[in-house]
């Protein structure tokens, strides 16, 4: 699993950073030259938001600090900027100075690297950077951005996490989950990594709703590759690609934990769905809690090793940490609630809902999925959303003829309703999202 | 004086006549064997001078010499034996023999007994090409020399009864061929079988619980002669779905049991009482060498691929053969043959085999079990994506297991048997057998493929539409063409209709969906 030493507890010090939002925004609008500074000096590597903050918080700003390195005696001037007026910062090491002046000599090029790789450069300062992420520690001085902000702009915004190798019912919950809230107007965000996260922005995806992925490298070095695809869905669907590091950084264990905190921070809550006793979800959700964010964890069986991870977490933070007992329960302790249900939502019927605030959005039946499709094909995604997950027990079901069930199975592929994996069959797209228990 | 005999040597999986001359001389003792023979006909020497003492005769204390005739043909084996020894005899004047057109096939042991040899089926059948009526054989051997029509046969336990039925005139009734089941016999190439140790049974195909998916694609694959590769953890049931494959495939036609049993017989699979009707199921271990799986050897002995031929060959562990093994079954799939190519010379030997291969899903072999698997994320594809091109384009049939849930295996009803199965495959073979051309779905051209199809223009919209949702490539969408043919063939469907073309799709391989999906 990623490297869990990167934790909430070991990043101090960060509240510091508050200089380099005092520095540009006191005179209003970012400049360009200042935005584009930043996104040089984001392209060194070992320089981070901390140590760019302090430079900014002695030079003045981000550009100062660019010419400053560009002009003679640059480094020196560097490695004396990065230390406090009283000394109670440590200087950084001349290499790093070094790179920030080869960096601020070849400027040029790495813009046209940003420019090429179509991306825009979004600084603290400008309109459409995450308000929700200006107030965490350790903030990014900037974003690099596939796609559009907005979503991150919006009423609520909940972050789905969860384990890269789900069990097939917990990429079920997670496409539940996010569709839920999407149609209950949230914005979902989460990690673009294969497995939980994936289902989540599929779901959205499938939704036609702008869903934000936080990924944990450079753009151009885009990871998981299997997720390319995705991951242009996702900024074709109005959602967008954000990473904190250049395009050509590549992902490594360290940046992972580091990109979990712009995952929780942009949002106001995080949900967990499945996760191993060591999974990077879990830094995700001590993040949140970190960051003052509400924190749920939807809980598995104890024998169970992708609920390990949930359980634990559940049991150490009792208190602090939410179980997730169903998803209208879900909504309804995010304040969703109230929100009116959405047009296409068959099977809500007002009438049938609690007296205590109970959450109207109601995800579809298998059967409303299917309408207008046949009956072997309706049968057979009855069938998986229930939980059946190979043929024999889809056959058995069903009493469907196997090569039926197969047929069936084609025709739910070839419309995007279900997959194979490893010789199991799983609802994805609108049918990930159907509630077993809808009529 | 001088003696002439005739026997029979094998080049391959063919016999040839040879002539042995024997003449026995004054002067120095000494024993010589000239004619091309390799290390187990000079050995002969030894056996034969032993087996003349231990009989009661002589070995005359005189120049020997042996020359085996055509002199430009290699000779392998032991199956000149017995013609030796009686041209020492006959050429030392210890008995007259009866003039007459005589062959001798077989070995001696020092006590004078005569032993069966491999490949006697050919031998005896290149011997009654060349209008030889009397052969003499060893007893073990008798019923298979008995399966070639026309040709008086007179089985001898030991070198005297050799020596009676060369003196006497009196012609035994020729027998009819005695045509009897035989089973395939697995064991070490080139070592018949141990007889105590009978190989077990395979098991039947209701002895395989679950796995719907799996006994279905196994029974598409089998009705038309695709090849199939299974796709699953350890455990699954890959490896008892091929061994039920024996119960599965209908009997050999004449011809094909013919080729059957002279591979059985040159491969010295034990006593061979009849014909092989049952096809044959070769199951190397992933371990085999190059010569095991090609064939080869300086005596060139079938190898696995020859000796499936007309049957199945079972690869476990597909990805764990070495990779010249998997290149070499190239020319075998692609032409039902394989050529061996020596400096003396090329032999051809027929490799007609049905592919059936198994593979864990990846080097851990758990992918797809819950946090069971240790490979990195992207290993798994990978792991499939080694079997080369070559080899993925002659495989029809994909199909990935999983691990059963208690709950499937415990209950519901008993599976279908392998007589209820085998049934339904029978009658689809007999089907596309009865066609023009009468092939087997998997081997049968493009071109006649779009004609049995018989697409209806609704059906062709189908299939156009699903190769463009899959983005099938032209092979793609003729193998998911083939493979409907056969599931046509199965629901006894003059046509092949849109439900054919969709369970055909299940069996694509894994790489085609990935590409088509939107990966999460």
């Amino acid at each position: 699993m990623l490297g869990m030493g990167v934790g909430p507890n070991e990043i101090g010090g960060g509240s510091r950073t508050g200089a380099l939002a005092g520095a540009s925004g006191g005179q209003g609008r970012l400049r360009d030259e200042d935005r584009e500074a930043i996104a040089v000096l984001l392209s060194v590597h070992g320089l981070g938001p901390l140590t760019i903050g302090r430079l900014v918080d002695r030079v003045g700003s981000p550009a100062a600090v660019l010419d400053l390195a560009g002009g003679p005696g640059g480094v020196a001037a560097l490695v004396e900027g990065s230390t406090a007026a009283d000394g109670a910062w440590r200087a950084m090491p001349p290499a790093v100075a070094k790179a920030i002046a080869a960096a601020a000599a070849d400027r040029t090029r790495l813009l046209d690297q940003i420019a090429r790789s179509g991306l825009r450069v979004v600084a603290r300062g400008d309109a459409d950077f995450p308000r929700r992420l200006i107030e965490i520690d350790l903030a990014p001085p900037a974003l690099f951005v596939r796609g559009s902000l907005d979503a991150l702009a919006g009423e609520r915004v909940v972050a789905v996490v969860g384990t890269r190798r789900p069990s097939p019912a917990g990429r079920q919950i997670a496409s539940r989950v996010a569709t839920a809230l999407s149609r209950a107007g949230a914005t979902v965000v989460s990690g673009l990594a294969i497995g939980i996260d994936g289902a989540a922005h599929a779901a959205c995806v499938t939704e036609g709703v702008p869903t934000v992925a936080f990924i944990g490298g450079g753009h151009e070095r885009l990871f998981p590759p299997a997720h390319d695809r995705l991951a242009d869905a996702i900024v074709a669907g109005g959602g967008a690609v954000v990473s904190e590091y250049a395009p050509l950084v590549e992902p490594t264990k360290g940046t992972f934990p580091q990109r979990n905190r712009l995952i929780s921070g942009s949002a106001d809550a995080v949900v967990v769905v499945e996760a191993g006793a060591r999974s990077g979800a879990l830094v995700t959700a001590s993040w949140a809690l970190e960051q003052g964010r509400e924190c749920f964890l939807v809980p598995g069986s104890i024998d169970s090793p992708t609920a390990a991870g949930c359980n634990g977490f559940l049991r150490d933070w009792h208190g602090l940490a939410k179980i997730v007992s169903g998803i209208p329960q879900l909504l309804d302790d995010l304040g969703l609630a109230g929100v009116a249900a959405l047009e296409g939502a068959p099977g809500s019927d007002p009438g049938a809902r609690g007296s205590r605030g109970r959450s109207t959005v109601r995800l579809p039946s298998a059967k409303a999925v299917l309408s207008g499709r046949d009956p072997a094909m309706l049968a057979v995604a009855e069938a998986l959303v229930h939980g059946a997950v190979i043929v024999d027990e889809i056959v058995a079901v069903t009493c469907l003829s196997v090569g039926a069930v197969l047929g069936a199975l084609t025709r739910l592929e070839a419309v995007g309703l279900a997959r194979p994996l490893h010789g199991r069959y799983e609802p994805i797209g609108s049918l990930a999202a159907a509630d077993p228990k809808a009529a | 004086m001088l003696a002439t005999l005739l026997s029979a040597t094998l080049v391959a999986l063919d016999g040839r006549v040879i002539r042995v001359e024997v003449d026995v001389a004054p002067g120095l003792p000494g024993f010589t064997i000239v004619g091309l023979g390799d290390a187990s006909i000079r050995e002969a020497r030894e056996r034969v001078r032993g087996a003349l003492r231990n009989s009661g005769f002589v070995h005359p204390p005189r120049r020997i010499t042996v020359n085996l005739a055509p002199a430009d043909v290699p000779k392998t084996g032991s199956a000149a034996d017995l013609a030796i020894a009686m041209g020492i005899l006959i050429g030392s004047e210890q008995f007259t023999a009866r003039a007459g057109r005589v062959a001798l096939i077989g070995e001696v042991s020092l006590g004078g007994e005569i032993r069966p040899v491999p490949g006697l089926l050919p031998m005896v059948a290149a011997l009654a090409r060349r209008g030889i009526r009397r052969v003499i054989v060893p007893v073990d051997g008798a019923d298979e020399a008995r399966l070639v029509d026309g040709l008086e046969v007179v089985p001898v336990a030991r070198l005297t009864d050799a020596v009676d039925a060369l003196r006497s005139r009196r012609r035994a009734a020729p027998t009819q061929p005695a045509r009897v089941e035989l089973a395939p016999v697995s064991g070490l190439p080139g070592r018949p079988a141990p007889a105590l140790a009978p190989p077990l049974p395979p098991p039947d195909l209701a002895d395989v619980r679950g796995q719907a998916e799996a006994r279905r694609a196994l029974e598409v694959a089998l009705a038309g002669g695709h090849g199939l590769l299974m796709i699953g953890p350890p455990g699954t049931g890959k490896t008892m779905l091929a061994r039920t494959i024996p119960t599965l495939l209908p009997p050999l036609s004449d011809a094909d049991s013919l080729a059957a049993t002279i591979v059985a017989s040159v491969s010295g699979e034990g006593p061979i009482r009849g014909l092989v009707r049952t096809p044959p199921f070769r199951a190397p271990h992933h371990t085999s060498s190059y010569a095991a799986i090609v064939g080869g050897g300086p005596r060139l002995l079938p190898g696995e691929v020859t000796r499936a031929d007309n049957g199945v060959l079972f690869l476990d562990e597909l990805t764990e053969f070495s990779r010249d093994v998997l290149e070499a079954l190239r020319q075998p799939l692609e032409d039902g043959r394989v050529a061996i190519v020596r400096a003396a010379g090329a032999v051809t030997l027929p490799a007609r085999f049905q592919l059936v291969a198994a593979t864990n899903p990846c080097p851990c072999g758990y992918a797809g079990e819950d946090s069971r698997c240790r490979c990195p994320e992207a290993v798994p594809e990978r792991y499939v994506g080694r079997i080369s091109g070559p080899l993925r384009d002659r495989i029809d049939v994909w199909v990935t297991l999983a691990r059963m849930p208690a709950a499937a295996l415990v209950g519901g009803q008993d599976p279908e048997s392998s007589a209820v199965v085998g049934a339904r495959v029978a009658a689809a073979r007999a089907r596309q057998l009865a066609r023009p051309g009468a092939k087997l779905n998997a081997r049968v051209s493009g071109r006649a493929l779009r004609l049995i199809a018989r697409l209806r223009p609704e059906t062709s919209n189908g299939l156009a539409e699903l190769a463009d949702a899959e983005r099938l490539s032209g092979r793609g969408t003729e193998r998911l063409l083939r493979v409907a043919r056969t599931v046509a063939d199965l629901a006894s469907s003059e046509a092949v209709e849109v439900e054919h073309l969709e369970e055909a799709a299940r069996w694509r391989p894994p790489a085609a969906r990935h590409a088509s999906a939107l990966a999460v």
